[in-house]
């Protein structure tokens, strides 16, 4: 929205039918969201230009030789009156037979008839392709103002923070990408071509009418009255369809991909019905509601031509009046003087055409509420502000030398509900940190904001003292490879998601993570190898080899910084054990953080951090917390450690 | 093991194949005959006052402003017209214009047309703006409304047919959408969900296009011709030329279009590929949000991204080209012949065969066919670009599913034991997962799969419910074969806990119900708390009617695992699967929600699988895999006890001591 106010990020993108857009989008409004469309032109004015100044001259060109044609045809060819002068020379026929009414018989008149038509045919075969390729040539600029558009939206809602993405369906952000960000391919025809083609062409037409008969052009003229206030009332009404229209139809999408990203629980627990009971419903309001859009269009549609028609019936009747009478015309037009049939016939073409550009503005304004709307849908998430944002002076992080530090880091999602309180801790180089506390307790959030995911409500993060938000966000999120807790994997090849931050990573370096990470075993095992295919999400992997994948890529990026969210939670007890070896050794002269249940694990950390309820309730090494009594770390141990001791036995 | 090529049909169809994908989509107009029905009446109806348009421009022209009496025209009228014409001789050439006026205004209300310098008319149309490029190009065709004519008779046929389309379109979209849901679960894995998507919600409406095409025009565009040169027949009977050459146009469209038909039909169905690769794309990214995020994936994923959708656009194109071809080849002899067509009417003029009234009614006449031709000529080609959507939804249909077979007799209350005996499974490329796999469960017991991963833990587990059906070997409940009881009595005595947990955008109390759909509150209540989910749902600012977000985003990984425990027990099914429930629960958690394992176990068979010692150890028995065979099995004592067994070295390593 052109004039609305940054969103915050707290508040969610409109929803289907919250109503929460509607209001504020008037028709300057709609003026205003698809000149602001303008500014996508400018990567392509060479183009565009070039496009214009193609069709300019083509239409320029045509103009003059459509007015010669047609009045050669009706009033010489087809009446027998003498041509005029700049006629016969065109056809190349002799100037001074064919200018007299006597010495212009029907020899003279088939001779100028072949030349017409050979010269109409002859024209078509030459300019039709100039014209098909001038529009071949608009397709492609418009795709590559589209291909922009979606690939900038795309970039912005990749920056846009979870806490978005949690509140915002997938299928509507694939829908705003795929659907309504392609209306700006439209942009041309609503903005320019039809705007500076057809009202040119209605005034033209008025003018040409006035010259005949100023009183007839008035009354066409008049015709604009009735159109534009039928045209408001139906613009408003037809913006609330169309709104209606795309948000139901995104959240069908949304529908879809969520059964589909669903599908194993659905069967699981055989909801297959209740699903296919929503979808029905999502698939019926979608088509309700471009029902209710498209047959309002239609409405207006013919509403406008009822409108323009009974105009021009009024106006032809008049008009004949005119010729029958053969009544002196207005002002002497391209040398006639009175009505006659060649210039009845011309003037019902140009009350024709005027209905035709009317008709086109009209059905024109009305696609453009709709194109409106698209590109509102479009702009709202690009206005979103991104809740992280670089401040204009940061610098790029290059490597970590001493320590990470939190100090007295707070964060919340809602105000009410802290989910961190007060976290200190350090993290030098070169050791390994375990972060370790009940479910919910707040480990992966304090990851979160090590990644700049979320900024804390209070406190800082600092980097060999230096506050997180004085770095360039991407170059922070350079400095730190995480594995993640559920185990992310692309429809892509496994070499290929190994490289996932690092698309540039050799062979070599991609098989050596895989090492570290023990899953080249398992890899090299497979036909393809590092070029077997996964399905989207990794499914054909178990979930112990997604771990080892997402370990590998989190090696092969190589940083100061690694963080191992539940790395292990899926391997057996001998692999595990393999696989922190093998991190051990590679991360002597790396700050690791390590957030796990596993006793065996966290026996590994130099320090561990036990948080709960979102405070730090204690810190420091196994044996120092050991020997806290009753203290929260020393009653994990011995639950789980006296369950190993018994298992043991 | 490139699975994705499963889901990839082949590009290349005979022209057979078209046809029988073309006569298949037909069979689908069964349910909406009547319907049809109608819209070919409407269709039929409309192209009467089509005909009578262009009668008042020519009185106008000869009667009125050329002021010829109408009862002494150049050329006698024909039959159907004539009585007309004799009524209204003897009015003056004003009275005469009024009334022509009177009749066009009357029909322009009716069908919205007027033609007073030719075919002035707007046809009633709901054609929104689409973009360049396949997906939003389908927007148009899922509601497409359209009709011969405009005014009150075309805006009752536009909204007839529109209704009649997203009818259709709704009942074979449905169709799909269910048919992916009964997809196997080992299948579907492989598939990408953006190109389900994109088929269920931009091929489907192929299956209209086709009908459409295929069903409509071969019935309205040759009478539209046979009744237009009827009327020109006994008009202009001594003008045969003309009607000939607008006939020619009928072979030029076809033969223009011929031989384009085989390229049109691959690059559609690649265009239409490249677009659901992108919204796949599209779609994994945003579903993955979290880990494109922390792993700095963006440029990664937009250049994905960026490359895909180009694709799509660069394909679109390719398709649109076809057309541009199309329209070139057949261009130079349609031109050809419709300048002689012009040339032997303007001779007729000069010759004095015809008045000028003639020459404008035969030149709206001779376009008339010259369009009906077209659309006839065009037919095949455009139903090949259909052909190749429908190409794709019938993949998608025919792909083999899960069959519930309602005759199949329900499975009883299981009363005693699960049994799964020798049973033998690999993946359908022939990778073996499972061998001679041998394992009994009695009621009242809880058992443990354990092993390393990918020793096909999670593949037995699936043999339960029939999420895989054994290559060799049965599974039986109470001595039952599954696989001759139906589904869905199957499933409704077992309650599964995956792994990867899944929740929906719903509530919480909506997310535990999708268990049983009727659970009492109550029930819902006592679930969580079970599943040690309570303390914290009620700690929500809206307790339980706490909305979650898109796949429970709001949730750490622990929280959302109870969500999903919560789930699996109030659904009060005898079998229990767990497949590593408590992977991401603190050790106290976990030791609760094992008591309460217990607790349940009495009336039911928990299965299990599980790394961790303080779960495993509790089972009644525990099958130890390895390589997808069974190598161990007894009791936690048992196995221990053994020298050197798999099981015993698992559990040294597990608490940290390898021996």
């Amino acid at each position: 929205m052109a004039s609305a106010p940054p969103n915050s990020e707290l508040q969610g993108l409109s929803r289907l039918g919250d109503g929460s857009r509607d209001d504020r989008l008037r028709m300057r409004l709609v003026l205003r969201i698809l000149t602001r469309c303008l500014s996508l032109l400018v990567p392509v004015r060479k183009h565009v230009i070039l496009l214009f100044v193609g069709f300019g001259t083509l239409s320029l060109l045509l103009l003059p030789l459509g007015l010669l044609f047609v009045d050669t045809l009706w009033t010489r060819v087809l009446q027998g009156h003498p041509m005029l002068e700049i006629e016969a020379q065109f056809f190349r026929v002799p100037v001074a037979a064919a200018t007299h009414v006597d010495s212009f018989g029907p020899d003279l008149r088939r001779l100028v008839a072949q030349r017409l038509v050979v010269w109409a045919a002859g024209l078509s075969v030459l300019i039709a392709p100039l014209f098909i390729g001038l529009y071949y040539y608009q397709v492609w600029i418009l795709q590559r103002v589209n291909q922009k558009l979606r690939v900038d939206l795309l970039s912005h809602l990749q920056s846009l923070s979870l806490r978005f993405h949690a509140d915002n369906a997938v299928g509507d952000a694939v829908y705003r990408l795929t659907q309504d960000s392609a209306m700006v391919t439209q942009l041309i025809q609503v903005l320019v071509l039809t705007p500076f083609t057809a009202i040119p062409q209605f005034f033209y037409s008025v003018i040409v009418i006035g010259l005949f008969a100023p009183q007839l052009a008035l009354i066409l003229f008049g015709v604009l009255l009735p159109s534009l206030v039928g045209g408001a009332w139906f613009s408003q009404r037809m913006r609330f369809q169309f709104r209606r229209a795309r948000e139901t139809n995104a959240a069908l999408t949304g529908r879809i991909q969520e059964t589909l990203a669903g599908i194993k629980i659905i069967k699981a627990y055989g909801a297959e019905k209740t699903e296919e009971k929503a979808f029905r419903g999502a698939s019926h309001a979608a088509f309700d509601a471009a029902f209710g859009a498209r047959s309002l269009y239609a409405i207006y549609g013919m509403g406008m031509f009822w409108i323009f028609g009974t105009f021009a019936l009024f106006i032809t009747a008049l008009g004949t009046v005119e010729v029958m009478r053969k009544t002196e015309l207005a002002a002497t037009a391209l040398g006639f003087t009175i009505w006659n049939l060649g210039l009845y016939n011309y003037f019902k073409a140009r009350l024709g055409g005027s209905v035709e550009s009317l008709k086109d503005i009209f059905r024109t304004w009305g696609r453009a509420q709709d194109i409106a709307i698209g590109l509102d849908r479009v702009f709202e998430v690009l206005d979103h502000e991104p809740e992280i944002r670089d401040a204009p002076d940061s610098i790029p992080l290059q490597g970590v030398r001493e320590d990470v530090r939190f100090e007295n880091v707070s964060f919340h999602y809602q105000a009410d509900r802290p989910v961190l309180q007060g976290v200190s801790l350090t993290a030098q180089v070169g050791t390994i940190t375990a972060i370790v506390g009940p479910t919910g307790s707040g480990k992966s959030t304090l990851m979160a904001l090590l990644l700049r995911l979320f900024d804390p409500a209070s406190g800082t993060i600092k980097i060999d003292g230096t506050n997180l938000n004085h770095f360039q966000t991407q170059s922070l999120r350079e400095n730190i490879s995480i594995a993640l807790q559920e185990n992310v994997l692309f429809g892509n090849t496994i070499g290929e998601n190994i490289r996932f931050s690092e698309p540039g990573a050799s062979d070599a370096q991609v098989r050596e993570a895989a090492r570290i990470a023990r899953a080249d075993a398992f890899i090299e095992a497979l036909p393809e190898g590092y070029d077997t295919l996964l399905g989207e999400r990794g499914s054909k992997l178990s979930t112990g080899q997604r771990q080892r994948l997402s370990i590998a890529r989190a090696v092969l990026k190589d940083t100061p910084i690694l963080v191992l969210d539940e790395p292990t939670a899926a391997l057996d007890a001998v692999t595990e054990q393999q696989v922190l070896e093998s991190l051990a050794e590679w991360g002597q002269n790396r700050a690791v953080f390590l957030i796990t249940h596993r006793l065996s694990t966290i026996r590994q950390a130099d320090q561990i951090a036990f948080l709960q309820r979102g405070t730090l309730a204690e810190l420091g090494t196994h044996d120092e917390l050991m020997t806290i009594p009753d203290g929260a770390y020393r009653s994990l141990v011995e639950t789980e450690g006296l369950a190993a001791e018994a298992a043991s036995q | 093991m490139s699975q994705r090529s499963r889901m990839e049909e082949s590009e290349n169809l005979t022209h057979w194949e078209t046809l029988r994908v073309v006569g298949r989509a037909l069979r689908f107009i069964a349910p909406f005959k009547r319907q049809f029905a109608v819209k070919v009446g409407l269709m039929l109806i409309s192209l009467l006052p089509m005909l009578m348009l262009p009668w008042p421009v020519k009185i106008i022209i000869d009667n009125v402003v050329e002021g010829h009496p109408i009862n002494a025209p150049i050329r006698p009228y024909p039959s159907l017209i004539a009585p007309l014409m004799d009524s209204l001789a003897g009015y003056s050439p004003t009275e005469l214009l009024f009334i022509v006026i009177a009749f066009q205004t009357t029909l322009f209300l009716i069908i919205g047309a007027f033609g007073t310098s030719g075919s002035e008319g707007e046809t009633a149309e709901g054609y929104l703006a689409s973009g360049y490029d396949t997906a939003s190009r389908t927007e148009n065709e899922a509601n497409s409304g359209f009709s011969l004519t405009g005014g009150l008779l075309g805006l009752f046929d536009f909204r007839w047919t529109m209704r009649l389309t997203q009818a259709l379109n709704h009942h074979y979209r449905t169709q799909l959408f269910r048919r992916v849901q009964t997809l196997p679960m080992t299948a579907f894995d492989d598939e990408r969900i953006g190109d389900a998507v994109f088929r269920v919600m931009y091929d489907t409406p192929a299956i209209t296009n086709a009908c459409y095409r295929i069903l409509l025009t071969p019935i309205t565009a040759p009478l539209h011709i046979l009744l237009t040169v009827t009327i020109l027949g006994a008009l202009y009977g001594d003008q045969p030329a003309l009607v000939y050459s607008a006939l020619l146009f009928l072979p030029i469209a076809l033969l223009a279009t011929l031989p384009l038909a085989g390229a049109v039909r691959r690059t559609s169905g690649r265009s239409r590929k490249a677009g659901a690769t992108a919204t796949s794309t599209a779609e994994e990214g945003m579903s993955n949000i979290l880990a494109v995020q922390s792993l700095g994936g963006e440029d990664n994923q937009r250049e994905r991204y960026e490359a895909d959708s180009w694709d799509s656009f660069s394909r679109y194109r390719d398709v649109f080209r076809l057309s541009i071809y199309a329209v070139l080849i057949g261009g130079i002899p349609a031109l050809a012949v419709g300048g002689y067509a012009y040339f032997v009417a303007i001779d007729g003029v000069i010759a004095g065969r015809l008045s000028r009234g003639d020459f404008g009614l035969l030149i709206t006449y001779f376009f008339h066919i010259v369009a009906s031709a077209q659309m006839l000529g065009g037919l095949w080609f455009s139903v090949q670009a259909s052909a190749a959507g429908l190409h794709r939804v019938f993949f998608l249909m025919d792909m083999p599913g899960e069959t519930d077979d309602p005759d199949l007799p329900a499975l009883a209350p299981i009363r005693e034991s699960i049994e799964i005996d020798r049973v033998d499974f690999g993946y359908p490329d022939g990778s073996p997962v499972l061998a001679g796999v041998q394992l009994r469960a009695e009621i009242g017991q809880m058992i443990a799969l354990v092993g390393p991963a990918g020793a096909g833990k999670t593949t037995l587990a699936y043999l339960l419910p029939r999420f895989v059906s054994p290559k060799r070997g049965q599974v039986r409940v109470d001595g039952v074969d599954i696989s001759g009881v139906s589904l869905q009595s199957l499933r409704d005595q077992i309650a599964f806990v995956f792994q990867e947990t899944v929740l929906f955008d719903g509530t919480v109390e909506e997310n535990i119900r999708l268990g049983r759909a009727d659970a009492s509150d109550a029930a819902v209540r006592e679930a969580a708390r079970l599943a040690g989910a309570a303390e914290f749902i009620e700690g929500l600012p809206q307790g339980y009617a706490t909305p979650l977000g898109r796949s429970g985003g709001k949730l750490s990984v622990g929280q959302r695992q109870r969500v999903s425990l919560a789930r699996a027990l109030v659904r009060e099914a005898r079998i229990l699967i767990l497949d590593e429930p408590t992977s991401a629960l603190d050790p106290e958690t976990e030791a609760r929600f094992v008591e309460t394992l217990h607790a349940l176990g009495r009336d039911r068979i928990v299965v299990v699988i599980a790394h961790r010692l303080s779960t495993i150890r509790s089972a009644d028995e525990i099958f130890f895999l390895e390589q997808g065979r069974i190598q161990e099995q007894g009791s936690h004592a048992r196995l221990l006890a053994v020298p050197n067994g798999s099981y015993r070295r698992f559990v040294a390593l597990q608490s940290g001591k390898p021996d």
